[in-house]
Formats: C-alpha cells, sequence, structure tokens
C-alpha cells in the first residue's frame, strides 16, 4: 500500500519536474532577451532538478534518498547564487558598454 | 517506481539535452551561452538522478552532487570573468 503511495508521489515529483524542465528550455529557444532567458532559468530549472531529486522517495533506499536530498540542498544554494552571478556579469557589461 | 517511467523520463530528459545543444550553439552572445551551459549542467544532474534510480545505484547520484557544484564554481568564475574582467575586482 504505502509502495503504490510512494509510486504515485514519486512519478507526480518526476512529472512536475520533467515539466519544469521542459519549461527551462523552451524559455532559452523562445526568449532573446538575456534577463529573460535568466527569469525562464532560474525559476524553472533549480525547482525541476529538485523535484527530479526529490522523486528518489520512489527508491525506497535510504543511501539513494540521502545523496537526493544532500543534492536538493546543493541546488537550493547553488541556482539561485549562479543566476545572480550571470545577471550581475550581464548588467555590469551592459553598463561598461555604455560608457 | 515503474520502470517505464523512468526509461520514459530519461527518454524526454535526453530530447531536452538536444535541445539545450541547439540552444547553446544558437546562442549569439557569451552571456547566453553561459545560460545555456548551466541548463545543460542541470539537464546532465537529472539524467544522473534517472540512472541512479533505474539501475538502483546511489553512486551515480554522487556524480550528480559532484557535478552540480563544479558547474555552480564554473558559472561564478566565469560571471566574475566577464563581469569585471577577472576573479578578483
Amino acid at each position: 500500500m504505502i509502495s503504490i503511495l510512494l509510486d504515485v508521489v514519486g512519478s507526480v515529483l518526476l512529472l512536475v519536474g520533467l515539466l519544469a524542465l521542459s519549461v527551462g528550455v523552451q524559455g532559452l529557444f523562445r526568449l532573446s532577451d538575456t534577463y529573460h532567458q535568466l527569469h525562464a532559468l532560474g525559476l524553472a530549472t533549480g525547482p525541476g532538478v529538485m523535484a527530479v531529486l526529490a522523486s528518489s522517495v520512489a527508491t525506497e533506499d535510504a543511501a539513494t534518498i540521502s545523496l537526493a536530498v544532500l543534492g536538493i540542498i546543493f541546488v537550493a544554494i547553488t541556482s539561485p547564487v549562479s543566476s545572480h552571478a550571470i545577471a550581475r556579469a550581464a548588467h555590469r557589461r551592459d553598463q561598461s558598454g555604455e560608457q | 517506481m515503474p520502470t517505464a517511467v523512468l526509461v520514459l523520463a530519461s527518454a524526454w530528459v535526453t530530447l531536452l539535452l538536444v535541445g539545450g545543444g541547439l540552444a547553446l550553439l544558437r546562442a549569439g552572445d557569451v552571456v547566453h551561452r553561459i545560460i545555456a551551459l548551466d541548463l545543460l549542467a542541470a539537464l546532465v544532474i537529472a539524467l544522473l538522478a534517472l540512472v541512479a534510480y533505474l539501475r538502483a545505484e546511489p553512486y551515480y547520484l554522487d556524480a550528480a552532487v559532484a557535478l552540480g557544484l563544479l558547474s555552480f564554481v564554473a558559472t561564478v568564475a566565469v560571471a566574475r570573468h566577464i563581469g569585471s574582467g577577472g576573479p578578483v575586482e
């Protein structure tokens, strides 16, 4: 019973994550502005990867789940920081180009 | 999790990787290329996680975590390089 429930939860999380990743790739294709692309990347890709990692609950394996939780923590910390670094670099480059 | 779901998901992430590679080739600006490479790293992390579930081997997740941290350091380093001309201001 609990195994079926975990399967359903994992599959739904996997679906959500893949949808978010697809939105991220689609955003990279459809949007031409740097900041718009960063919007798609930062808001869709990080949570997408986190959802795919969170679907490890369906494996019911302690080592897999703990490593996936570690990965979720790292992605949650690094994804916004790298988005911010890219945005800062783009902004500074724009500013130095205008002078 | 059913194996069919995992295989389908892996195939879909592989398709997304191809799409991300096309976006990388299409990018005309350096910043766009950095964004595309960041996205590719995220997709490879997801693919490694799916392979770990599929083969029931947690070791692939070690590689996923290491790749995530490496891509973070690489992205920040390149962004600093472009934004200010070097890692140190």
